[in-house]
């Protein structure tokens, strides 16, 4: 919505083919909605809340009554809740997944309705294409995997990565730098990275393509034949909005499941 | 659409040149503190009320089923017993009924024994009386016959003679005749 105002405002829909902003930044650094003594409260601040509070909305208002026979949000709520815990969980990590089961429940429904936020009306902006919540929830698993590791088997954790035994002696010590340089300084990054980037090139199309599209069919005065430009980016837009449905779902479930299985391969080093 | 999607990256290469834009890739303080705060909410709400609540959800659940299905299993046990008695008595009462039509049949068929022995008695019964009837009439009539034939003997001999005949005398004589002629007939 903002973004869309921000377009129009800067759009000239007789010179230019797309509707871009002056400053990328613009697309991603929302407005401060108000002040709460010297803390600016901005739009992303707001809806992060927003979140988790639907979130606890969804969990309590699924879970509250807590029948034997449930009703279909109740099955609903519970298969979504299930799902994580036996499936990405329990599956993944083991009969030990059940201590992390809360975290990565926690972290799906956070990160899933964080990112519909993209796809959401009025709402229009996924949480998640600011590096604040990948970044976090990325380092709260490394921080999980790097002291499980250790816990479970000592200081041998480092040493097996380092000096792999199933892989060939010739190979070891080329294994052992690729690992330990995939396990602690790859994984987090990619981790935040995948999700932050998904969400960012997600909102950047869907607010470009719909709102040149809308802009110039709206200033066909203006821009002429240039309108039917317009109906191709908003038609273009939809399609891409329906896959970004998909991709948002998508994205939240990958980063649980690699969560998970970073988790799993501290517990059991040796798979 | 190919020369939109240049021009895009063209201005947004313009745009890093002009600015930086290395702060949308690191991490917003305010928005980190944020998030943190949010996740900690719904992290804590999952831990302590959500899973719990669907842990006694399921076990409530399981328990209930469970439940079920004793119940049903008890029912089924009972049918079972149910069947096998109604079954037994079936098969006493027609053990019974057979016994009854069995009894039946040979009462009747005494009763048809009796019934037939005392027929055939009472038939002699009959036969018999009817034949010592049939031979006193027969002997009345013949003894009766005798007198009239007597008595018309005399008759007839005192025509012939023309005078009356001492009848008692003369009965003597047919009737001794007459039983010589038994003697010759018999």
């Amino acid at each position: 919505m903002v973004d869309q105002l921000i377009l129009a405002s800067e759009c000239d829909v007789a010179n230019e083919v797309i509707c871009a902003p002056a400053d990328v930044k613009e697309l991603f650094e929302l407005p401060t909605i108000f002040h709460i003594g010297e803390l600016a409260i901005t739009r992303t601040i707001l809806l992060i809340f927003l979140a988790a509070f639907i979130v606890l909305a969804i969990l309590y208002f699924g879970l509250r009554k807590g029948s034997v026979v449930p009703s279909k949000f109740q099955a609903v709520v519970e298969s979504l809740v299930q799902f994580v815990r036996k499936d990405v969980a329990e599956d993944i990590i083991g009969p030990d997944g059940v201590k992390y089961a809360p975290y990565l429940t926690a972290m799906f429904l956070f990160l899933l309705v964080g990112n519909l936020f993209e796809v959401t009306p009025l709402v229009n902006f996924p949480i998640t294409s600011r590096m604040a919540i990948p970044a976090f929830l990325a380092i709260v698993t490394y921080v999980i995997f790097v002291f499980v590791g250790f816990k479970k088997n000592g200081f041998r954790y480092l040493t097996d990565i380092i000096w792999p035994k199933s892989v060939p002696i010739g190979l070891r010590w080329l294994v052992g730098v690729i690992e330990l340089f995939s396990t602690f300084i790859l994984r987090p990054l990619t981790l935040a990275v995948r999700l932050f980037a998904n969400l960012v090139a997600g909102h950047l199309m869907l607010t470009l393509l719909l709102g040149s599209g809308a802009i110039f069919i709206w200033n066909f005065a203006d821009a002429g034949a240039k309108s039917l430009v317009g109906v191709a980016w908003f038609a273009f837009g939809l399609g891409i909005y329906l896959f970004e449905i998909v991709v948002a779902v998508l994205q939240a479930y990958i980063f649980t499941l690699l969560s998970a299985v970073y988790i799993q391969s501290s517990v059991h080093p040796e798979h | 659409m190919l020369y939109a999607l240049s021009t895009v990256l063209v201005l947004a290469a313009e745009e890093a040149e002009e600015t930086s834009n290395v702060g949308l890739v690191l991490p917003d303080p305010y928005e980190l503190v944020a998030g943190i705060i949010a996740f900690a909410i719904v992290f804590f709400f999952v831990w302590k009320w959500a899973f719990p609540a669907i842990d006694k959800m399921l076990e409530d659940r399981q328990r209930a089923i469970k439940g079920q299905m004793e119940d049903a299993e008890a029912t089924k046990a009972e049918a079972h017993s149910l069947l096998d008695d109604y079954r037994k008595q079936l098969a006493d009462a027609k053990g019974e009924a057979a016994g009854i039509i069995n009894e039946a049949r040979s009462a009747a068929e005494a009763m048809k024994v009796d019934i037939v022995a005392k027929a055939q008695t009472e038939a002699e019964h009959i036969t018999t009386k009817a034949r010592q009837d049939a031979a006193t009439e027969r002997d009345r009539a013949l003894a009766s016959a005798r007198v009239e034939v007597a008595n018309l003997s005399i008759d007839l001999a005192e025509r012939v003679v023309g005078e009356n005949l001492d009848r008692s005398v003369q009965l003597g004589l047919v009737e001794r005749y007459l039983a010589d002629l038994d003697r010759m007939t018999e």
